[in-house]
């Protein structure tokens, strides 16, 4: 008798927010168009492929040799031709106004000492300021002028003799930035409507008196809190259809796990981001502190969750506290089973580590806005 | 004129009582700064290191060993496991214990021996871009100068020389001071100010300023000076904390450094009142100022905006911050932003 009772007035108060949502039609959009918009836009505005990256040549020798060497610089596409100088001044003054990020120097007698078979220099300036893009003209700078280093008797094929390293990018062939990109999208959107929706909606409440006002009624506090956050549970829902459909269908993003593990995950992270957002409630008096602290946990955990940056590169120190972060967990789960396939086997220790986490969060959470709450 | 300047320094000084009286907010503006700075300073890196490493080695010869150890040693690659032959490596990808596989096929070392071609496989995983793009640079670079090849060899000793111009150690913190600065500015900025319209809507005290002789447009600086302020502290905070504890240098001129940070709060500002006018709540307007500055977001952790991108006002505050305090001349040459899109790759 009583869990029918409680059943009840749980799908009363889920009855109110949803009606209150809709009502509001800004609101209802924002949940569901924002995330959509922002998909569409971060999809195509970001492309952190390194290439293209401009490049001037200063060639002081002006041999058929030295321009051939220029010409086969540019050959795969991860430099691009910007300009030529005459001198290595003017080279160094177009990377300091950002004219070029890299600049390759051909001494005068470069033909010369490669016809005597000797060791040409051949220098090249990077743009520090984007470290990422630096390291990878530097090492494909490197990697282009070994390989003319090998080359310089032309009998000489480069892979003749000696080892050789062939490379294959498995489950995303063409590195596509957008595919390997949505997972983190997906969670930190996700974070956005479970984690500060919830948490700002709750200060509404408090803000604005009504949450007393319910609490003066025969309703139990936790099934209060459970009614406000389910209806945001089916929005995260929606939006993770939403994306996934237009991920794959603009931007080519696979699918190639099962949609149960896909669902799984997904149930687990929510738990966990609405906790984090009731948990932030509980330490709100008004919907900016809701929002400062939301944005305070989201921030940090984007860049903790590796999808920015790859953990692997973190400190040591740094590492077990991404374990903490229930987007660190989802944005692999995402990432192996719709790049890889995954299944729950492979992924059960983010599955399980996803479910403690969302459990502790939400006791934590609900245990402390109860307390604030009576 | 007068009138219409105490009126909109009345409208500040009520502002800043509601900020001071919520001082738990202003604790976590000006922390949130402080943190993200840290945690990019001394957690994250774009530099890419430890990529853990996969070795499926089916030679077993010692040069197969060879170019597997040595592989690991000079570059960045962490030997977590090796694999008993090349079909594991897909299920090393899955599970994420491995971010790249070699794969050593039986014969390597006879070929090597024999002169012939001896092809190695680096199978990288794709679902991560950023690492699979170093890793494989940083192998192609090595293997090409193990190769035991006389003309290899001769490489070696007088290989290209690569020098990196303004961040000589390459080191990812300055990019990502200046680039946190732009970030940190343009979130808090735009939903601190997104805030304060929708606030009055939802409490009905707009109404009553309506009522007063107070205009529109005295409303909307009024409000807006208090934050440009607080922007000016956390811009302050963040650039001191910045050089102290990360040497990130300032070597242009601080001039263009503030003058390009206040046109740039203020246009942040900007975009977090209209998103505060439109809504009618704070909930909606946080989601509208999301929208307008999430991009500067991603384009601070990268200072790089595809040409195709238009008219992105963080992006050319980035390279407004980011001129001044990285390049050498004195005199500090115009915002960078400024200039035409092609500038940013």
């Amino acid at each position: 008798m009583k869990v029918l009772v409680i059943l009840q007035s749980l799908l009363n108060v889920i009855k109110k927010e949803l009606s209150q949502t809709m009502r509001d039609r800004r609101m209802l959009s924002t949940l569901i168009i924002s995330p959509v918009l922002q998909l569409v836009v971060f999809g195509y505005a970001i492309d952190l492929d390194v290439d293209r990256i401009p490049t001037v040549i200063c060639d002081q020798d002006g041999t058929p040799r030295s321009r051939e060497l220029a010409q086969a610089f540019f050959a795969d596409r991860t430099f691009l031709h910007s300009g030529d100088v005459l001198e290595p001044g003017a080279a160094q003054a177009d990377l300091e106004d950002g004219s070029a990020a890299a600049a390759v120097i051909i001494p005068r007698g470069f033909a010369l000492l490669v016809a005597r078979s000797d060791a040409p220099e051949v220098q090249v300036l990077v743009d520090g300021t984007d470290a990422t893009r630096a390291q990878v003209a530097a090492n494909a700078a490197s990697q282009f002028l070994l390989t003319q280093g090998i080359g310089t008797e032309p009998n000489v094929q480069p892979r003749a003799a000696g080892a050789s390293l062939a490379f294959r990018v498995m489950y995303n062939e063409r590195l596509k930035t957008p595919v390997y990109m949505l997972p983190g999208v997906l969670a930190t959107l996700l974070l956005n409507v479970t984690a500060l929706v919830t948490a700002m909606g709750l200060a509404r409440e408090r803000e604005s008196g009504t949450l007393e006002q319910i609490l003066v009624t025969p309703i139990r506090p936790s099934v209060l809190l459970a009614g406000k956050c389910l209806p945001y549970i089916l929005f995260g829902l929606v939006d993770i259809l939403a994306i996934l459909l237009l991920g794959n269908l603009i931007f080519d993003v696979p699918f190639r796990g099962s949609f149960g593990v896909i669902a799984l995950g997904s149930f687990l992270y929510l738990f966990s981001t609405l906790g984090i957002g009731i948990f932030i409630a509980s330490f709100s008096a008004s919907q900016q502190q809701a929002m400062l602290g939301a944005f305070g946990f989201m921030l940090p955990a984007m860049l903790l969750s590796g999808f920015m940056s790859p953990i692997s590169s973190m400190p040591p120190w740094l590492r077990p506290f991404t374990m903490l972060i229930p987007m660190r967990h989802y944005v692999e789960i995402m990432r192996a089973c719709l790049l890889k396939g995954a299944g729950t086997g492979d992924l059960a220790q983010q599955m399980i580590a996803l479910a403690v986490l969302g459990v502790g969060i939400l006791a934590i959470s609900v245990a402390r806005f109860r307390k604030r709450l009576t | 004129m007068n009138r219409a300047f105490r009126r909109t320094m009345a409208i500040a000084h009520k502002e800043v009582l509601h900020i001071i009286r919520d001082a738990r907010s202003v604790y976590m503006a000006l922390g949130l700064p402080v943190v993200m700075l840290m945690l990019f300073g001394y957690g994250i890196s774009q530099d890419v290191d430890h990529i853990p490493l996969s070795v499926a080695d089916e030679d077993r010869t010692p040069a197969s060993r060879r170019l597997s150890e040595g592989l690991v040693a000079a570059a960045d690659f962490v030997r977590v496991e090796d694999l008993p032959s090349a079909d594991d490596a897909e299920a090393a990808f899955r599970s994420g214990r491995a971010k790249a596989v070699l794969a050593i096929p039986r014969g390597y070392g006879r070929d090597l021996g024999r002169g012939l071609p001896a092809v190695a496989q680096l199978l990288v995983d794709g679902s991560d871009g950023t690492t699979a793009t170093i890793a494989m640079g940083d192998a192609a670079g090595l293997v090409q100068a193990t190769s035991s090849g006389r003309a290899a060899r001769a490489s070696l000793t007088e290989g290209p020389r690569v020098r990196a111009r303004f961040n000589p150690g390459m080191r990812s913190a300055y990019n990502m001071v200046s680039g946190v600065i732009v970030l940190i500015l343009a979130m808090v900025a735009s939903l601190l100010a997104s805030l304060t319209i929708a606030r009055e809507w939802e409490r009905g005290s707009m109404e009553q300023l309506f009522a007063t002789p107070v205009s529109r447009v005295e409303i909307v600086v009024g409000k807006l000076i208090p934050y440009t302020g607080l922007g000016f502290v956390q811009t302050l905070l963040v650039l001191t904390l910045g050089s102290y504890m990360f040497d990130v240098p300032i070597r242009g001129s601080p001039v263009t450094l503030f003058v390009s940070s206040t046109l740039f709060l203020l246009a942040m500002l900007g975009t977090g009142l209209a998103a505060s006018i439109i809504a009618k709540s704070q909930l909606v307007a946080v989601q509208f100022a999301m929208l307008g500055f999430v991009h500067a977001g991603r384009d601070a952790e990268r200072l790089h905006v595809p040409h195709r991108e238009h008219a992105r006002v963080a992006s050319r505050a980035v390279d407004g911050c980011a001129g001044p305090l990285l390049s050498d001349d004195p005199t500090g040459r115009a915002p960078q932003g400024q200039r035409a899109r092609r500038s940013c790759r």
